[in-house]
């Protein structure tokens, strides 16, 4: 489930203030204004690495091996969106992502950059584009190192180490996934 | 007793592990089983009796640790299962491994049971009957023997003239060159031990080596919860250490089936062998055997003691699991 900035709403305050004194300076010089668009926690890439956490086994001995540990982050990757106004009309999308890392996973730092455009139909309605892409931002599920006694010590998929899949197989499921590196947005707005 | 002589009460008394316990101890015509295994090769494949090789269900009969272990991945694929069995004779029994009630004879129902655990697994199938030494196939082999070769007490093994399928047999065990699983006998005594006058020279001549192992029958399948108990009818291990060392037990659930004996123990074991063996694709037979033996559970046995029950209850969930992973 993504974790949406809601509990922690005195940064999100926090942080628009900054932005508020940071991008002042700014848009005194060159009539630009720079505005916070979205502040959130998480993503679908941190939903699929929390995912991952499901589950367990038990080793030889038969002790319990929760896969929760290895996918637990104690930050979750937060993404701040801003816009910048470069003509009354047109506006460059901007945001950063911090990432996040567990013991068998790290999401890359992201960086998002894109465009918004728009005009103006008639008084009543308008039509807006926006295209975005970001950079970054891989969730990489890192390998184990299970130790099977006589049989030998392997790298291994951590959540496949103790089912039927040979040990060298199992690093063929390791999640390596990208984010969605393109969003285009087109708005008709009426107004009535 | 000449060599000669010894031969022939061995072969006589080829004695099938199943139980129904009247049928276990009847010795089947040498004669008569040869005959119907055509061709004279050293391999007899029926061609009667549809093998259930596509049905990959866990069946209720199964431990549960059976369907713990298996998820999307090999099930014994690369490995070789030989049945040394009898798939000519025209004793047939009826029993129901959940796919339906049928009637089968012995090899039939010890082949059909291997294929349901490890069911990519490649099966052979060698008539006992015809004496001929036993191929292995390239890769990894394992040998399922359901069944035991019993004469008159009080021999010495080596005095025991082996057809060349035995021998063949206890060569692959000693020299760790196939994983074999052996029925430890239905007759409630240690495995080896003297029933009615007779021995198991089969069971004898294993013990000590590397690859054989010997498997008891549980009523049930243990959980910590409900610890089953050795089969009233099952072998068990007895205090000789190296029997202890290579026992393991696993549950046959007679009343699921209404298969009953130490034969039905064999073909799990060949199974669960099959399918580590998939996952290890460079182990030895002998680790393969050993991992078997060292993840054995005790904790799932009413009151654990190793001249019952050897190492165990076979857990293939723990036997495929790491020792240790970071």
């Amino acid at each position: 489930m993504r974790e949406r900035f809601k509990v922690r709403g005195g940064l999100c305050v926090a942080a628009l203030q900054l932005c508020a004194f940071l991008c002042a300076p700014a848009a005194t010089a060159q009539e630009w204004t720079t505005s916070l668009v979205d502040i959130h926690q998480g993503s679908p890439l941190s939903d699929r690495a929390r995912g991952l956490g499901n589950g367990g086994y038990e080793l030889q001995s038969g002790s319990w091996v929760s896969f929760n540990r290895w996918y637990h982050a104690s930050w979750v990757d937060m993404h701040v969106d801003l816009l910048t106004q470069i003509t009354p009309e047109t506006g460059i999308l901007w945001g950063l992502g911090t990432g996040e890392q567990g013991e068998k996973y790290s999401i890359a730092p992201s960086l998002k950059l894109g465009f918004l455009t728009q005009a103006h139909l008639n008084p009543n309605s308008s039509l807006s584009l926006s295209v975005a892409s970001i950079i970054g931002g891989s969730l990489t599920e890192k390998p184990c190192v299970a130790d099977y006694g006589d049989l030998g010590t392997y790298s291994v998929n951590c959540r496949l180490a103790a089912g039927e899949t040979a040990p060298e197989e199992t690093l063929k499921y390791l999640v390596n996934a990208r984010p969605e590196t393109m969003h285009l947005w087109l708005n008709y707005r009426l107004t009535f | 007793m000449s060599v000669n002589s010894l031969k022939f009460g061995l072969a006589a008394a080829l004695a099938i592990l199943s139980a129904p316990i009247v049928s276990a101890q009847e010795a089947l015509s040498p004669d008569e089983m040869a005959a119907l295994c055509h061709g004279g090769g050293s391999i007899c494949v029926s061609a009667t009796t549809p093998v259930a090789r596509t049905t990959q269900a866990v069946q209720s009969w199964m431990s549960l640790d059976v369907g713990a272990a298996w998820a999307a991945g090999y099930k014994g694929k690369g490995v070789t299962i030989t049945i040394v069995d009898d798939f000519s004779s025209t004793s047939r029994f009826s029993g129901n491994f959940g796919i339906g009630v049928q009637t089968q004879r012995h090899g039939e129902w010890t082949r059909e049971e291997a294929s349901m655990i490890a069911p990519s697994a490649t099966i052979r199938s060698k008539d006992f009957s015809t004496g001929s030494a036993v191929p292995l196939a390239a890769g990894r082999n394992v040998l399922n023997l359901s069944y035991g070769m019993y004469t008159t007490a009080g021999y010495s093994v080596n005095q025991i003239g082996w057809a060349p399928e035995e021998a063949s047999i206890i060569s692959y065990a000693t020299r760790g060159s196939a994983v074999v699983s052996k029925a430890a006998g239905n007759d409630a005594v240690a495995v080896g031990g003297v029933t009615g006058g007779q021995q198991d020279y089969l069971d004898l001549a294993l013990i000590g080596k590397s690859t054989a192992i010997f498997v008891g029958a549980l009523s049930t399948n243990g959980t910590t919860a409900n610890k089953a108990q050795l089969a009233w009818y099952s072998d068990y291990a007895g205090s000789n250490p190296l029997v202890q060392s290579h026992f393991l037990v696993v549950g046959v659930e007679g009343d699921k089936t209404g298969l009953y004996g130490t034969s039905f123990a064999a073909p799990i074991i060949s199974g669960y062998a099959a399918i580590i063996g998939s996952k290890f694709t460079k182990a030895t037979p002998v680790q393969i055997t050993n991992d078997l033996f060292n993840t054995a559970r005790t904790d799932t046995l009413a009151n654990y003691d190793p001249s019952i029950y050897g190492k165990g209850e076979a857990s293939l969930s723990r036997a495929l699991a790491p020792v240790a992973i970071k």
